[in-house]
């Protein structure tokens, strides 16, 4: 395949154009899709996933360029200073909203500096400890986490991760001053769970599922709004009393400000035809989540899911004092 | 016998035709990119993962797979060559690679990496084949503490890595320590030594450091006088080892082996720190230490075998717990999930003939390899014949690129150079870079692993003895020490003499 | 200045380690240092710091009192560091407005001048070999995500 590229490449080469002359004809060339974290990982792969998707409804290829680093505010902002033509979009989850309170001297306003395609997946988080740890159920999990909250361990992937914000909504719905371990990226912090290292971690589904159904962790609670469809049994958090738990890793996709609202238009409508392809579901529903809904899959519901969770994240983050920089 | 029922589902997996198509399309991409200066097995396999969402997950994982160890090997093959290591395993190669091919011997030295790396391959695969479960199980008893301990033991090892003078061989790693320190603390996400440039937030890039200590900087060197000369000299020796070095390569292959086995199970680091292990453990029982550094047989032959062996047992962690130990097993995570194949604890039992054909497959990749390698070396060989004025813009612009494609960073460009000129002046100042490669890895597991320790333990210092693990790797870091310091300490003075010649 | 009995190149180096340490040191204690049981993040650069510094002068030391006649350190490559350095700065400044294929020809071409062997036409000759080749192979073959022309390129 490799290869083939290659020969028609050798032709195109020789022909370089480089028309910026917008077209009603978009999108006429390769698009890349910014995942701002590495390769591999999982908002990576759910990028991947629809990128494939949406390349096959557009006609033209999206290729992912993974620009890491500082919790997803270099890609961002590269995408934000990034030309509105409709070539460069950006693929980012919950930290989105949360980096607006975490980081204060961004380089570009989340709010004011794209211009919205609609949101992609919501990953639930589910409540897991080490194997051997006491409690039984949710219930007595809550009460031993007061009554050890001098002793008992938290697990996160670092300042910002999706574990680190679902750790301190735990400790202020619970108020247990935990103490809580960093580590870099989920995978280590997982090995250390697996290992017994420490007690108790939030995650997402697409990190915890199969270990979950191995019997390598224990589950207590998922933080949706409803049980799961593959873990039926495991109750939500508003069910264990604590609604103000429930939190997911929303993916939203964005263009820079400025872009041309057909552009935006038609981006979006590739992303709800992607969304709807049957094995785009199946390989999000083996990771625990769903695509998002087609009225969801739109600039508009991702802009009030943005402001929303601003607003949300702002109080709970300076609460906890923690900043990324 | 279970084992062997399922090593033959692996094999009848991984030598279908197309499987094996795979492999060997996987290993040769590998070879052929990582070759490039400055691209290593990460970035080579971040490039080459949308070619595989096509395939089967079986054989898109077999290629992968092909891809790592291919880029491995070709990632030793530049840092023999032009003393360029694409990864930072590969970086103890090229201290005495790279003096070997100045001496015209670059076909031996890539020789016996080539076939140290099969040896290495062949068994660390068996022993991923029969003890992967246990050897989790080992594994997982690591915690913080035995992490911390374990980097200690490390770091002990550079006063080997110095040919020179002692004291600034460990200069160097606490300089490597500290640079490994840039960038954001996990704990409290204050950024360190960043000077305000939010792309350093995420620390320093390995392979720009690598790049710039080892490679520009010697591309510097070789222009100081500018007699034309081709990186080796005008006479090329045998390509081929000859029984003699056979004989002395045996030992470090079977150490490195062990050493690499071992340590590649531990997540985070495992391959790197067996390479700098097994070079200290060579140097220690060689019978000519003098010769390290120097283009010494065995400092190739063992840190080869450990690293190729630590890059088959690495596949552990993710094969038994579906947890990736390194970015490029994160990089094989995404690619399975995009399959549709969640890694877990339950792969094997789940998707036997995924789980044993990508095992099976790991040994067939690696004697694709060492055939395809082994008559190509011919080939690099001859590229060293490029007049040196020729070769080294070439260099520049592949690093460039290389380095860039890591993370479409810049500043890793500016920091390439600025590596560069460092590297230069260490050079000029009779400093070695090896330790201060030991120092980077090494710096922010060592200091990451102590606070945490410190965490869990309560702020009680005494986790590090009371642990037992732990404390045993502290009693054989102190048997190390005395080991390598008494004889040092006699032999201190006349080097100092030597060295000032 | 009584003793030449100096080994030059190793008061340097030692001296070189001292920078560095007061580099770090310097910044580490602006940092949080924390306890024991939570160390901040300034605790262990400012160890290191310090231990750099030690060695660094019991380097400087050591050289003061070494045997005489340290030898020169040699030619300096003015010319390689004069354009060895500046191609990959040169390449991360515009790689993204001029475009991969117009940045690593000039790139070549800047590390190409770093040799007083190579002829200007022959450094020309090679930049367009080295472009047209990793073009082929990074940007058609891989499908890096590089522009080949950049924006500053186009009207």
């Amino acid at each position: 395949m490799a290869l083939t590229k290659t020969v028609a490449g050798i032709a195109a080469g020789t022909l370089l154009t480089a028309s910026t002359a917008f077209a009603q004809t978009y999108p006429e060339r390769q698009i890349t899709m910014v995942v701002p974290f590495s390769a591999g990982g999982p908002t990576d792969t759910v990028g991947r996933l629809i990128a494939e998707k949406m390349s096959a409804d557009l006609g033209q290829q999206i290729i992912v360029e993974n620009v890491g680093g500082a919790g997803g505010t270099l890609g961002a902002g590269n995408v934000a200073a990034a030309e509105a033509d409709g070539y460069t979009i950006l693929l980012h989850h919950i930290g989105m909203a949360t980096s607006a309170t975490l980081y204060r001297n961004l380089a570009y306003n989340p709010l004011e500096a794209f211009d919205y395609v609609g949101l992609v997946t919501e990953v639930p988080m589910t409540i897991v400890a080490r194997k051997d740890l006491e409690p039984a159920d949710f219930a007595s999990l809550v009460t031993y986490v007061k009554e050890n909250a001098d002793t008992i361990t938290m697990a996160n992937a670092g300042i910002g991760a999706a574990s680190h914000l679902c750790g301190m909504l735990f400790m202020q719905a619970l108020e247990a001053p935990i103490v809580t371990v960093p580590y870099k990226g989920t995978g280590p912090a997982m090995t250390e769970l697996l290992g017994g290292q420490i007690d108790i971690m939030c995650d997402q589904t697409t990190n915890t599922t199969e270990q979950i159904k191995g019997g390598t962790i224990k589950a207590y609670a998922v933080t949706s709004p409803a049980r799961l469809d593959i873990f039926p049994d495991l109750p939500t958090v508003s069910e264990g009393g604590f609604p103000g738990l429930e939190v997911s890793v929303w993916h939203g996709l964005y263009a820079p400000k400025g872009t041309p609202a057909e552009v935006t238009a038609r981006l979006s409508q590739s992303l709800q035809t992607a969304l709807a392809d049957p094995e785009i579901a199946a390989k999000l529903g083996e990771l625990g989540t769903a695509p998002s809904p087609a009225a969801d899959a739109t600039p508009d519901a991702l802009k009030a899911k943005l402001e929303a969770e601003i607003a949300r994240w702002k109080p709970i983050i300076e609460t906890a004092g923690v900043y990324a920089d | 016998m279970d084992l062997l029922s399922n090593l033959a589902l692996g094999f009848a997996t991984a030598a279908s035709p197309e499987n094996l198509l795979f492999c060997l399309i996987g290993v040769i991409l590998g070879t052929l990119i990582g070759v490039l200066p400055g691209i290593g097995a990460t970035a080579t396999i971040a490039m080459l993962l949308p070619i595989t969402f096509q395939l089967e997950p079986v054989s898109s994982l077999i290629m992968l797979a092909g891809i790592y160890y291919g880029a491995q090997y070709g990632g030793s093959t530049t840092a023999i060559l032009i003393n360029m290591p694409g990864e930072s395993s590969s970086a103890v190669t090229a201290i005495d690679g790279y003096q070997m091919a100045r001496k015209g011997r670059a076909g031996t030295a890539l020789a016996v990496a080539a076939l140290g790396s099969f040896f290495a391959g062949t068994v660390a695969t068996l022993l991923v084949a029969i003890f992967a479960p246990p050897l989790t199980a080992v594994a997982l008893q690591f915690g913080a503490a035995e992490y911390f301990s374990l980097m200690v033991l490390g770091l002990v090892s550079a006063i080997a890595l110095a040919h020179g003078s002692i004291l600034k061989a460990l200069a160097m790693v606490v300089l490597g320590l500290l640079l490994g320190m840039v960038g954001t603390d996990i704990y409290s996400g204050t950024p360190r030594f960043t000077m305000g440039i939010t792309e350093y937030a995420d620390g320093l890039n390995f392979v720009a450091l690598a790049v710039g200590v080892f490679g520009i900087a010697e591309i510097l060197r070789n222009l100081e006088g500018e007699q034309d000369r081709t990186v080796l000299g005008a006479k090329l020796a045998g390509l081929f080892p000859s029984r003699e070095e056979f004989r002395r390569m045996v030992g470090p292959v079977l150490r490195g082996t062990g050493i690499g086995s071992v340590l590649g199970i531990l997540p985070g680091g495992g391959a790197v720190l067996a390479a700098f292990a097994s070079y200290t453990v060579e140097k220690r029982v060689s019978k000519t230490p003098e010769e390290f550094g120097h283009g010494a047989i065995e400092g190739v032959a063992g840190p080869e075998s450990a690293n190729n062996a630590g890059a088959q047992t690495s596949f552990i962690p993710l094969l038994t717990l579906g947890i990736p130990a390194n970015p490029v097993m994160a990089l094989m995570v995404g690619a399975m999930i995009i399959q549709g194949i969640v890694p877990g604890p339950n792969v094997a039992t789940e998707q036997p003939a995924l789980f044993w054909g990508v095992i099976a497959s790991m040994w067939i990749g690696n004697l694709m390899l060492v055939v395809l390698n082994l008559p190509l070396i011919g080939l690099w060989v001859r590229l060293l014949k490029v007049p040196y004025h020729v070769l080294f813009p070439i260099i520049m612009a592949f690093c460039s690129i290389g380095v860039y494609s890591v993370n479409s960073n810049v500043y890793d460009l500016y920091a390439v150079a600025f590596f560069g000129l460092m590297g230069y002046v260490l050079i000029k100042l009779k400093c070695e870079p090896a330790p201060l490669l030991l120092g980077f890895v090494l710096g922010p597991m060592l200091e990451e692993n102590l606070r945490r320790a410190m965490i869990l333990g309560r702020g009680d210092p005494s986790v590090f003895v009371t642990r037992p693990i732990s404390a045993a790797l502290l009693v054989l870091t102190v048997l190390v020490l005395v080991v390598v310091l008494l004889p040092s300490i006699r032999k201190k003075r006349d080097e100092v003499f030597v060295e000032a010649d | 200045m009584k003793s030449y009995n100096i080994d030059r190149t190793d008061a340097a180096a030692g001296g070189m380690f001292i920078l560095f340490g007061l580099f770090f040191g310097v910044q580490a204690l602006g940092l949080e240092l924390g306890t024991a049981f939570r160390m901040g993040p300034g605790f262990f650069p400012l160890v290191l710091a310090v231990v750099l510094i030690l060695f660094g002068a019991l380097i400087v030391f050591n050289a003061v009192k070494a045997a005489p006649g340290a030898e020169a350190p040699g030619a300096i490559a003015w010319r390689g560091l004069m354009f060895i350095l500046p191609a990959p700065i040169f390449f991360g400044l515009t790689v993204r407005g001029l475009g991969f294929i117009p940045s690593i020809f000039l790139t070549t071409l800047i590390a190409g001048l770093a040799s007083l062997k190579m002829r200007p036409l022959h450094a020309v000759g090679l930049a367009v070999a080295v472009t047209i080749f990793s073009t082929l192979v990074f940007s058609y073959a891989l499908g890096l995500p590089f522009r080949r022309i950049g924006p500053w390129l186009s009207f």
